[in-house]
């Protein structure tokens, strides 16, 4: 008796979803099974940047069931490689929606370097002995490699509709190597040594959403947390420079552990006269803390120590962001938006007083920098005779921060633009934007302080121009051409050292063309060409850029000029429609960068204005070839054969003629390196065979 | 006076009466019923009714309302001409205007979140549509034509060739996507991005960057653009400019940041120096987004 009641709860508790399997439901799915040969010469990690392509079978698998009430969706790709990816969602259609997902994929930055530290991947490298070995074969050998792995989950209600809610959090793991260089004395002096610094970051997020939909009004709370936790927040190692008997390690500091969270209300209200008003009122608020070191090793390499006036940091900063919006459409030919942008950070951290009676000042404080934006401005679009539709905006924004050179900048943003649909097949558009940036010079008043002359780009006075025209052409339903071309110009006006002006050109070709049902053709070329121009001063004694050059006080200049042409072009041939596709695609990038250096002094023997010049800057060639073919065995089964070429060619005067080891480390301007981003030059081989089953 | 009143009232009821009836009259000979449209257009019908629109369950959607003429509007005259696309019908094609097309889809979605600010949309104001990306015969997710990156890419050509560059997000690998850091159906902040400001947007990936640092950098901390470019550079790092350069065009002082690197201060050169070779400045001050370091000059400087 006991177990018949037993099961009638059960049956009862089960009854609500009965019916998932009761109403007419579809339940379909695939999956494909995909074998990789691979070959690979030169650099992996460049090669498997973001992928963890190998030797090995690939599983991917689609689940989807849906009946009139209820669904479920399942996704899994490279299941079981450092790029797997899963996503399971499900729900009642019309009353809630919840995800879980697991996903994960690596960042590889350089296989295979070396160092002579021990106890890579933890936060305290030493080396055995006196001195470091500096015979680079008996180096061990590491990954610079970081992991994603990211997971979480979420859940949405709209059985309440017009009100909603949504919940979601998620969880972020990084771990591995990341490069990093120290200079092992005082900052920009003698030896510089790389070390792999540990990557162990947590980072969790939580957001809350619930709000309201029903016209006229639309309004949301929403609460984000965020946490970040780094469980290294030192990277100690032994100094080589450090001088006999000193054991104490030295220091690199890690990001601390941070918190953030941001409460935002966003709200919408429809207005008389097709109009609308929106709104965006958010607070933030980020904070840190980290344990203050209280010593360093010095230029003699022994230890200063340091007083502080706290031992520990807390920082805070707090923002706030307010939008305004009003948009109004209230005859048929004219739309309309006017905005207010409020945006603003408060720094209010500690600050830190540092004593070191051995420097000059004896305290340093650390400045807290904040700034505040306000932007407002108005768009207007016009539809004009002959189906001409004319877009203009204007913007306003003011810029102050705490930062002595430039503390405020006032921009004045103007944008034009004109498109034409007159014909059905064709839309050419052009269009001129110039923002005019003014800025307040609060910096040196004495020409003899190299800072009188110097203006930073980011925040100096400028002029910018660029100039845009394109046009859609789709002559034929089968037939689909863009041409896109733009012109930038910047010069930054009042800029005496620094940067100058700035140029780049870009034009861009695309399109695809179908030939009946038979081969479908695609292509796309681009070229760009980025031209810009800094004008520097190197000197030891005389600042002033006006003074007459001598060997140690001079002006140069560098002209950075990249190019850059990408192309590419593919087929699906449809060999036997339905049957047998052929896919055939070749992709094709190349830069060339170049430095023209000017020195405004009298050439030293051997020198000449030509040879100082750099013409592999980061120059590179990334070409590739794929055929494939796909065949339909029979309904569902498909199988695919393919073959992949590519090809990564890199040159660059940073990175040509690598060393591990320069000149007597770790002393005068020596260093020991662990070939980070050495050679990232790869050519491979890629041969897959898949079968895809689709129920 | 109230003898006035109630004639008007009177007028006025019998007027409205009237207006009402016919357009009821109107409407119902208007429209068809899906079941008419399915004769001539079965791929569509079926797509359609395996497609979310057609939930029953789901209050609002076409199935609950007009089936096919809910977005198409009423079929008869349509049907009476013999059809023929756009004959009579909002056939959705490059020849209706964007605005009448959307308004369509609005008529529903506009009542959702995700379409709260649409009308801030810089897609909007260049005369997209949603049915530039979305159809609802498609039967793919979100009822998309084609999938993000790729999706996008089809106007945004200029950002697929960046997206091809050697230092790049892993956009290509599906890792990342046009949709994490915009929403293509209108936002607040500046070219359509989820947050209000840059430097929020990439903290949410970049949670290690967002300090509060003892040292800021204050370039860094007013927005991550003045020296990365998120879509694709030819520079590591997605930087705009390849350092020394990049750095001394701010950094010109006495000693190592306003001395002229060359070719000869390379690995091959006559003088390698540490602050031109491999990743010049960066070599040493490797924590230049903020440093937790002791005081001047290693943390200020960003060296420790």
């Amino acid at each position: 008796m006991k177990s018949k009641i037993m099961i009638f709860a059960v049956i009862l508790c089960l009854s609500p979803f009965f019916d998932i399997f009761a109403e007419e439901s579809e339940f379909k799915g695939e999956i494909t099974l995909t074998g990789v040969f691979r070959d690979i010469n030169g650099d992996e990690a460049k090669f498997k940047e973001y992928n963890d392509l190998r030797n090995g079978a690939y599983g991917r698998l689609r689940l989807n069931y849906d009946t009139e009430k209820y669904f479920m969706d399942f996704k899994a790709d490279d299941i079981a490689y450092d790029t797997q990816n899963y996503r399971l969602g499900a729900g009642m259609w019309g009353k809630f929606r919840a995800n879980i997902y697991y996903n994960e994929f690596p960042h590889n930055f350089t296989l295979g370097s070396r160092s002579f530290y021990q106890g890579i991947g933890g936060n305290y490298l030493t080396y055995p002995g006196a001195a470091p070995n500096l015979n680079v074969s008996t180096w061990d050998e590491f990954d610079y490699s970081i992991e994603r792995k990211n997971y979480g989950g979420g859940l949405k209600l709209e059985m309440l509709k017009p009100f909603y809610f949504n919940v979601s959090a998620s969880r972020e793991e990084r771990e591995g190597l990341y490069p990093i260089g120290v200079s092992l004395l005082s900052p920009g002096g003698p030896a510089l040594e790389q070390l792999p610094m540990p990557i162990d970051y947590t980072t969790t997020n939580i957001k809350l959403e619930g709000g309201y939909a029903k016209k006229p009004f639309f309004f949301s709370l929403s609460y984000f947390y965020s946490q970040f936790q780094n469980d290294n927040n030192m990277l100690f190692f032994r100094n080589p420079s450090a001088a006999p008997g000193v054991t104490t390690p030295d220091i690199f500091t890690l990001p601390p552990d941070n918190h953030y969270f941001k409460l935002a209300f966003k709200g919408a209200m429809k207005l008389p006269m097709n109009s609308k008003f929106s709104t965006n009122l958010a607070f933030s608020r980020a904070k840190s803390e980290a344990d203050l070191i209280n010593y360093y090793i010095n230029n003699a390499g022994a230890v200063t120590l340091l007083t502080l006036s706290d031992p520990k940091f807390r920082g805070k900063i707090d923002t706030q962001n307010y939008n305004f919006v009003l948009n109004s459409n209230p005859i048929s030919f004219l739309d309309g938006k006017a905005f207010y942008k409020h945006y603003k950070t408060s720094n209010k951290s500690d600050e830190i007083i540092t004593t070191d009676l051995t420097a000059t000042p004896p305290t340093v404080v650390n400045e807290l920098f904040d700034y505040k934006k306000d932007a407002v401005g108005a768009e207007l679009g016009f539809r004009l005779p002959a189906k001409l539709y004319f877009n203009a905006f204007y913007h306003y924004i003011i810029t102050k921060r705490d930062r002595e050179d430039i503390p405020e900048n006032r921009d004045n943003l103007y944008s034009v633009e004109l498109r034409w649909n007159g014909l059905d097949f064709m839309v050419p558009k052009v269009g001129y934007e110039r923002l005019h940036r003014r800025a307040k010079f609060e910096g040196s008043i004495d020409p003899n302080d190299i800072e009188f002359w110097v203006r930073r780009f980011d925040a100096a006075a400028k002029i910018k121009d660029t100039y845009k025209a394109s046009l859609d052409i789709s002559p034929l339903e089968n037939l689909n051409f863009s041409v896109v071309y733009k012109h930038k110009k910047t010069d930054y006006e009042n800029t005496i050292l620094g940067l100058i002006d700035e140029k780049s050109d870009l034009i861009n070709i695309d399109g695809d063309f179908a030939i009946g049902k038979f081969v479908k053709l695609f292509g796309y070329f681009g070229y760009e060409r980025i031209n810009s121009n800094q004008v520097q001063r190197q000197f030891t004694t005389a600042a002033d850029p006006r003074t007459a050059p001598t060997a140690t006080n001079f002006n140069w200049d560098a002209k950075q000029k990249e190019k850059e042409y990408d192309y590419g072009t593919g087929a699906e041939i449809y060999v036997i429609p339905k049957k047998l596709t052929l896919v055939l695609q070749h992709d094709y990038v190349r830069s060339n960068g170049f430095v023209d250096y000017t020195v405004f002094r009298a050439l030293n023997p051997g020198e000449t204005q030509d040879n100082i010049d750099i013409p592999n800057w980061d120059d590179y060639r990334l070409q590739s070839y794929m055929i494939k073919v796909v065949y339909n065995v029979v309904k569902g089964l498909s199988l695919t054969v393919g073959y992949a070429y590519e090809r990564f060619k890199y040159n660059d005067a940073q990175y040509e003629g690598y060393l591990y080891t320069i000149g007597p480390f770790p002393t005068g301007s020596s260093a020991a390196l662990t070939g980070a981003y050495s050679k990232p030059s790869y050519s491979t081989n890629l041969v897959f065979l898949g079968a895809t089953y689709k129920f | 006076m109230g003898k006035r009143i109630s004639i008007f009232i009177s007028v006025l009821f019998v007027f409205l009466s009237v207006l009402i009836t016919q357009s009821s009259v109107k409407g119902d000979s208007q429209y068809i019923g899906s079941e008419a449209c399915k004769d001539c257009h079965g791929d569509y019908y079926k797509s359609f009714i395996k497609s979310i629109h057609n939930k029953r369950v789901i209050p609002g959607t076409p199935f609950n309302r007009d089936g096919c003429e809910s977005c198409h509007g009423p079929g008869a005259q349509h049907a009476e001409k013999g059809g023929g696309r756009g004959v009579a019908i909002l056939a959705f094609g490059r020849k209706v205007d964007a605005k009448a097309k959307s308004s369509m889809c609005l008529k529903c979605h506009e009542e959702s979140k995700q379409m709260a600010f649409w009308d801030m949309s810089k897609h909007r104001s260049a005369s997209i549509s949603c049915d530039d990306c979305h159809t609802v015969h498609s039967m793919k997710e979100k009822n998309l034509k084609a999938m993000d990156p790729e999706l996008c890419f089809g106007c945004h050509t200029t950002i697929k060739i960046r997206a091809n560059k050697q230092s790049r997000h892993p956009i290509k690998e599906g890792k990342t996507r046009c949709h994490d850091c915009h929403d293509p159906h209108g936002s607040f902040g500046e070219k359509m991005v989820k947050a209000d400001g840059v430097n929020d947007l990439c903290y949410k990936c970049h949670a290690e960057k967002r300090g509060p640092f003892m040292w800021q950098h204050p370039p860094v901390e007013e927005n991550c653009l003045n020296c990365h470019t998120p879509h694709g550079s030819n520079h590591l790092k997605l930087l705009t400019s390849k350092p020394p350069l990049l750095c001394q065009s701010c950094h010109d002082e006495s000693r190592h940041p306003g001395t002229i690197y060359t070719r000869s201060q390379t690995f091959q050169g006559s003088a390698p120096s540490n602050r031109m070779y491999a990743r010049a400045c960066l070599n040493c001050h490797s924590n230049i987004h903020g440093s937790v370091g002791p005081a001047f000059p290693r943390g200020k400087a960003q060296v420790r």
